[in-house]
């Protein structure tokens, strides 16, 4: 099943791979990735579409929550006011 | 960084540090910011990219004289920087303050990617300072250079590289602090060498924004239990007849033992505790079940087997403890969770009540609450169970064999310590053997590497305990081969005259691997039998400078032995040559449920003998 996550990232080099690295520990393709600055030039946005079970991706995007130099998640599929806390809080 | 100066500006209410404005060397800025945030002895080897911090650290000792002739900032120095790493782990987990490792780039840094990630997987707060090639030299092969940045963010908390000189303050800083707040965890900060010897201006108060990780944080540090929540707990509480707590690591990490300890006595619930736990209650007391999982007690595993209602506190159903979720604690009609990380609630087991937030204050709440609600303890029928289970399911093992068996060791140890030393371990049969063994009065007296299972963590982490501590009780008790991979410690102990007191329990070879090897591989002993080595570890710590150094044989000799040893005033070393047959029990199989333990042959079973091991599933066999 595929599913789409939009992160924004603190713009710092090493975040990036430090968020990617623990799909790839976590054994979850990327299947699509694009990363770009957004207006604020020290926040990047990272919409990436990965494939997996329910159960799995609910437990990544938990995992994404706890990096450092993520501000935000969220999942465009899920409606707007479903945001990094409410999801890492579902239960 | 827009957002560091509006920071800035709104601290600038706060008094200023007294060094506020002053110009400093990066790496004299790296010593003040250790000394700001509390850091009172530092773990390191130094090297060539990390000098300029060795030197300021030099110069911070002779600035600061002290008059009773210590150092204030003392240094201790292993052999290998893996020995710094877990001695800043155990200075780490005897205080609950941050341990500190500095080492040099390259081959330093690597050295301690074991360490840091041992310190991730028991959520233990560390600094890591490492020093890297000049920021002009980045990436392109240098001498002594590694991708430390990359290497460590897959193993820590946090990494940072710091090339821009004027956040390196700001990002010191904030390390401690993502270090110490929330699920602890190691904080790596890599900093190449020309920003040591950069001229930095000194703020005192500055810090990084990490909106995302401040904003999550402030959120569960301020996560009350509403009436509704409470009225949810205590109804199925008092619907149960056999609650249980199950209390992990977390309960020893948010200091919450005293708040676990008035709970389960006000509503007289019996606690097991995980590896990671033992200490968080009195495991002398009435209802502690002591450690539960696949070396657990068996009274402890049967408790969890009867429960109807479980709380679970800081602990994560780690395979060591619910090999096979769904049939953990199959009893329970209603699991209830707290911890600190949202990440792990409903993660291996779902559950039925979940609250993310602080241990301590939650469990004052729900405290609170249930007396203000007259919520009754558990039955007394249960609580007898308990008492029934604790005696005739008790640990037990070969009392009459003319061979010294660990578990008397430890046993007679323990009549001494009562429960008050510190003890650290390496990994395998000796560390369970102490884990079940020893009592456990406080928290941050048991010192073992539970997840990752650290062979040679044992001797520099007591090290470190003892730096923390250094009036305390301070026991490594070691395997032959766990001790192996870390022996260059011997000699720092005796180097800065630590009064820690060492035992190997020698079984001539890795016996838990020979437990397992008899069990599933039909006792082929590949590469876990020692007995042709040649090893006299006595020698060797007498090679090291320890004068008081015994091997013990004869087990009519154990009790005047122990009693001796304990009674060195400086550090010791004792070599016990065990029952190698000796074995640890009782052993949930792996990828077994509860139902299938083996008690083996002095501890009562309840049930009859348990399914052969080679029904074990193939996939669960780690």
């Amino acid at each position: 099943m595929k599913h789409t996550l939009s992160v924004l990232l603190q713009n710092e080099s090493g975040a990036l791979v430090h968020l990617v690295g623990l799909f790839a520990a976590r054994h979850c393709n990327i299947d699509s990735l694009t990363v770009a600055t957004t207006k604020n030039p020290a926040v990047s946005r990272l919409t990436m579409v990965v494939q997996g079970s329910p159960a799995l991706f609910d437990q990544i995007v938990r995992q994404t929550c706890k990096l450092i130099d993520v501000i935000d998640v969220s999942i465009p599929s899920l409606s707007s006011h479903n945001t990094t806390m409410n999801l890492a809080e579902r239960p | 960084m827009i957002s560091l100066n509006q920071k800035t500006s709104d601290l600038s209410l706060k008094k200023n540090h007294a060094l506020h404005g002053q110009s400093m060397s990066g790496a004299a800025l790296i010593m003040q910011v250790v000394v700001d945030e509390a850091c009172e002895v530092l773990f390191g080897y130094s090297g060539g990219a990390i000098l300029p911090v060795y030197d300021a650290i030099l110069r911070y000792n002779i600035a600061h004289k002290r008059s009773d002739g210590r150092e204030a900032m003392p240094l201790i120095v292993p052999a290998n920087e893996q020995g710094a790493g877990f001695m800043a782990s155990g200075y780490a987990r005897a205080s609950g303050k941050v341990g500190v490792a500095i080492v040099t780039s390259g081959p330093g840094a690597t050295n301690m990617v074991t360490p840091v990630r041992d310190a991730m997987a028991d959520s233990i707060p560390m600094v890591v300072i490492c020093g890297q090639v000049p920021t002009t030299a980045l990436g392109s092969d240098a001498f002594q250079e590694a991708p430390i940045s990359n290497i460590m963010s897959s193993c820590a908390k946090h990494v940072f590289l710091v090339t821009n000189t004027t956040v390196l303050e700001a990002t010191l800083r904030t390390a401690f602090e993502i270090a110490r707040t929330g699920r602890p965890g190691p904080v790596v900060v890599d900093i190449p060498k020309n920003v040591q010897n950069a001229t930095l201006c000194f703020d005192g108060q500055s810090r990084l924004p990490i909106p995302g990780y401040r904003k999550r944080l402030h959120k569960i540090v301020h996560a009350r239990l509403n009436d509704a929540d409470c009225y949810g707990f205590f109804t199925a509480f008092s619907a149960a007849r056999r609650p249980l707590i199950y209390a992990g690591g977390g309960v020893v990490a948010a200091g919450a033992a005293p708040a676990l300890r008035a709970f389960s006595a006000s509503f007289a619930i019996p606690v097991t505790t995980t590896l990671m736990g033992l200490g968080s209650t009195d495991t002398t007391t009435p209802l502690a079940l002591h450690m539960l999982g696949m070396h657990g007690a068996a009274y402890a595993n049967y408790a969890v087997e009867d429960c109807d209602f479980m709380l679970v506190l800081g602990a994560r159903f780690d395979d060591r403890v619910a090999p096979v979720p769904d049939q953990f604690a199959s009893g329970a009609k209603f699991i209830a969770q707290i911890d600190i990380d949202p990440a792990e609630i409903n993660k291996v087991k779902k559950v039925d009540w979940q609250h993310v937030g602080l241990l301590a204050s939650t469990l004052e709440r729900l405290t609170r609450y249930g007396i203000a609600h007259g919520v009754k303890p558990s039955p007394k029928a249960w609580q007898a169970h308990i008492t029934t289970l604790k005696s005739r399911h008790a640990m037990n093992y070969n009392r009459d064999s003319a061979l010294i068996q660990p578990q008397a060791v430890i046993e007679e140890i323990n009549r001494h310590s009562q429960g008050r030393a510190i003890i650290s371990t390496g990994v395998g049969q000796h560390q369970m053997w102490a884990a079940q063994y020893f009592d456990f009065a406080q928290p941050r007296q048991w010192l073992t590497s539970g997840s990752m299972g650290t062979m040679g963590f044992g001797l520099p982490a007591a090290i470190g305990a003892q730096c923390a501590r250094p009036d305390a009780l301070v026991i490594d008790i070691d395997g032959d081969s766990s001790i192996r991979m870390n022996l260059g410690e011997l000699e720092t102990v005796t180097s800065y005259g630590l009064p820690l007191k060492v035992v190997v329990l020698n079984n001539l070879g890795d016996g838990m691997i020979r437990q397992w090897q008899k069990l599933y591989f039909e006792s082929g002993f590949i590469a876990s039998d020692r007995s042709l080595c040649l090893k006299d570890f006595v020698k060797t710590a007498q090679a090291d400078g320890f004068t008081w150094t015994r091997r013990l044989e004869d087990k009519a000799l154990l009790a005047s032995t122990i009693a001796e040893f304990l009674a060195v005033k400086g550090p010791a070393f004792l070599e016990v040559r065990i029952d190698p047959d000796a074995e640890v029990y009782p052993m949930v199989p792996p990828g077994a449920a509860y139902t299938q333990m083996l008690t083996g042959k002095y501890i009562t079973s309840r049930s009859a003998p348990p399914a052969s091991a080679d029904e074990t599933r193939p996939d669960a066999m780690f």
